[in-house]
């Protein structure tokens, strides 16, 4: 009983935050490298986002007890939103050139 | 924390991976994108824990109520409808790849886990009363005094990408 | 401390067994079967009766004294439906989209403002959570159209969330105009400073209803209003729905209780919008011209709950109906004409109020309309 008390502390303290995140980035970027569809990529684009917030915002609560961390984090989510609204902006106008969703046909600029 | 905030706090965390992992090898990307929905709630969560009650709502309004939504929309405007054409994923990249992410995770956590005990050593006092404060005052404080440039390049970040996505997305 | 939390503290002590959260959701679920349940109920009931007084004719009268008996009814009829998922339907997603809209919609109910001891939980983001809480709404909505797998459904649901995506840009900017008045996004906050009474010693620090704040505020108001009937699909904003067009649009498939879900999700929507309409620009639970605080008599603390909370309802209730008056009235939209009324009208006129009521603050150090009147004719 003991051993799940101190693993729920564990898991609620910093290294608990800091193992999800971690996670969070990794299979973000499993994502991005295997997802065949470009809005799959995309997703795994967010996740490794949320994944950078995540940690900014833990560290600014354990290191410093100040406010910069949560504004990076914002920042982050500003920048997200503008980021998918582009890249499904792209993605629908890829698909209308293509009729795919497959990225690796997107391209016409390689050599 | 009482335990049973904790155990919240740790159903969040535990919901918010299972859907990273269901984002990341979901054969359908549709439930894909479902599952990224669960992992921004689970995330706002963490930022409330977090003490950022201001960015999980910023959290939930943009990501959860913005981005899936713009993700759905693409899936269904160019998927074939009702068909199992949604499933791909490349499993010849994959297969590797299941067996390297949790290598890698537990690399960064051991990584991570120095640094976290460093900066438990040198942790503020007052992180709890911090945690527990309102934020919206400071951060609206904050974004017009310090942060001032970036907030200002922020919005014409925004400006161009509303204006630029309107024009890519234009019909011929 | 909130009764609510008093509650779950007095069941604690008495008890003591499990942590005080559990309480919190025992008692979150008593609010929402106390409240929104039978709101949703009975709006079902008062619009079928006001739609039928619209329309010259009786409508549901038979179930007890005329016919209030007739939505409890409905909701054993529609629990003892068949439980029915068409085939080929997707049924995860088939099951989990109205159980999304119910949350967002019921999730909203904790932050309103019933009375100044009466909120579920004061959040000092309690503007934003509501915001936050009801975007599970267009998810719930498209998923559970495309899940039905069905032309008409989805097409509904595409609308609809195209469309509550669309006005939730108008809502939040029109939300912003009480929010600097008031300097906070702390639902109570937000009423407390509506609370201006004749003769009292501290006028200054209050000012009157935030629709009367001034000019931009009170358009403002009707921005909220428009665009908060747009996301809350009723007519004539209801395109997801369009029955001429779409069958019966997103909910097409839906039957029995899942369909109640949607229904419920739906009058809880329309319920939170009037709440913060209310609470925003109404000034929520305050007594207009009177402040029942430093009223000549002192009240006791149950009467003023109560009188808060008859307030509260009274204008909200007064809110719901002008919504189904408005059902009645207006032809539906087309499509084209939608989203130019969200993105060419209310969108720039939001902007427009809240630089406007920036300026006004500044220009008369926050005092509001009202209160420049009294002070020119007092002399």
């Amino acid at each position: 009983m003991s051993g799940l008390a101190s693993g729920l502390d564990w898991l609620t303290g910093l290294h608990g935050y800091l193992a999800v995140a971690a996670s969070l980035f990794v299979l973000g970027a499993v994502a991005v490298i295997s997802r065949k569809n470009a809005i799959g990529v995309l997703l795994g684009v967010e996740l490794m986002l949320n994944a950078a917030g995540l940690n900014f915002v833990i560290f600014s609560k354990y290191r410093t007890a100040a406010i910069d961390g949560q504004i990076v984090a914002l920042f982050i989510i500003f920048i997200a939103a503008a980021e998918a609204a582009v890249a499904l902006a792209i993605i629908l106008r890829f698909y209308r050139l293509k009729h795919s969703m497959d990225a690796s046909e997107a391209n016409l600029l390689r050599d | 924390m009482t335990v049973g905030l904790k155990i919240v706090l740790a159903a969040a965390q535990i919901l918010t991976v299972l859907s990273a992992v269901a984002v990341t090898f979901h054969p359908n990307i549709l439930y894909a994108s479902i599952a990224l929905f669960f992992a921004f709630c689970g995330v706002a969560v963490m930022f409330v824990y977090a003490g950022a009650d201001f960015l999980a709502g910023a959290q939930l309004i943009v990501y959860a109520g913005g981005v899936t939504i713009l993700v759905l929309f693409a899936i269904m405007l160019t998927q074939w409808l009702y068909k199992s054409k949604l499933r791909d994923i490349r499993m010849r990249v994959v297969a590797p790849l299941a067996l390297i992410a949790p290598a890698l995770t537990y690399g960064l956590c051991v990584a991570l886990r120095g640094l976290g005990d460093h900066v438990l050593k040198t942790t503020p006092a007052n992180f709890e009363a911090f945690s527990s404060a309102p934020k919206t005052m400071p951060i609206g404080q904050a974004l017009l005094t310090n942060y001032l440039l970036p907030f200002e390049a922020i919005t014409i970040l925004l400006l161009s990408a509303l204006v630029g996505g309107v024009w890519l997305a234009r019909p011929k | 401390m909130q009764p609510s939390a008093a509650f779950a503290h007095a069941l604690n002590d008495s008890i003591g067994v499990l942590p005080l959260w559990s309480w919190a959701a025992v008692t979150a679920a008593l609010v929402l079967f106390l409240l929104a349940l039978p709101f949703a109920g009975f709006a079902t009931f008062i619009e079928r009766r006001v739609a039928a007084f619209f329309q010259d004719r009786l409508g549901p009268n038979r179930v007890g004294p005329e016919g209030i008996l007739q939505f409890p009814a409905d909701a054993v009829k529609m629990l003892a439906k068949e439980d029915f998922i068409p085939a080929g339907a997707d049924r995860f997603l088939f099951n989990l989209a109205p159980l999304l809209v119910v949350v967002g919609a019921l999730s909203a109910f904790a932050v309103l403002p019933l009375g100044r001891a009466l909120i579920g939980a004061d959040l000092n983001i309690g503007v934003v959570y509501v915001l936050a809480v009801t975007t599970l709404i267009p998810p719930g909505i498209l998923l559970g159209s495309w899940a039905s797998q069905n032309k008409w459904s989805l097409l509904g649901g595409l609308r609809a969330a195209a469309q509550i995506v669309s006005y939730e840009i108008a809502v939040a900017l029109a939300l912003v105009p009480p929010i600097l008045v008031s300097g906070s996004l702390q639902v109570s906050t937000i009423v407390d400073a509506q609370g201006w009474a004749w003769g009292a010693e501290n006028a200054a620090n209050y000012h009157f209803w935030n629709l009367f704040y001034n000019p931009f505020t009170f358009v403002s108001a009707f921005v909220f209003f428009i665009a908060g009937l747009a996301e809350t699909n009723r007519i004539p904003f209801d395109l997801p729905e369009a029955e001429s067009e779409l069958v019966s649009g997103f909910n097409t498939e839906f039957s029995g209780m899942r369909f109640g879900l949607y229904a419920l999700g739906e009058f809880g929507d329309v319920f939170v919008m009037c709440a913060m309409f209310t609470a925003l620009y109404l000034g929520g639970w305050q007594v207009p011209f009177v402040n029942l605080e430093t009223f000549w008599i002192a009240l006791p603390a149950l009467v003023i709950a109560l009188i808060h909370l008859t307030m509260f309802m009274a204008k909200t209730l007064s809110l719901v109906f002008i919504v189904m008056w408005l059902r009645w009235t207006l032809p539906r939209l087309r499509v084209d004409q939608l989203m130019g009324l969200c993105w060419k009208g209310l969108v720039p006129i939001a902007l427009f109020n809240v630089v406007g009521t920036a300026i006004w603050m500044w220009v008369f150090h926050g005092q509001s309309l009202p209160q420049l009147l009294a002070k020119a004719f007092s002399g």
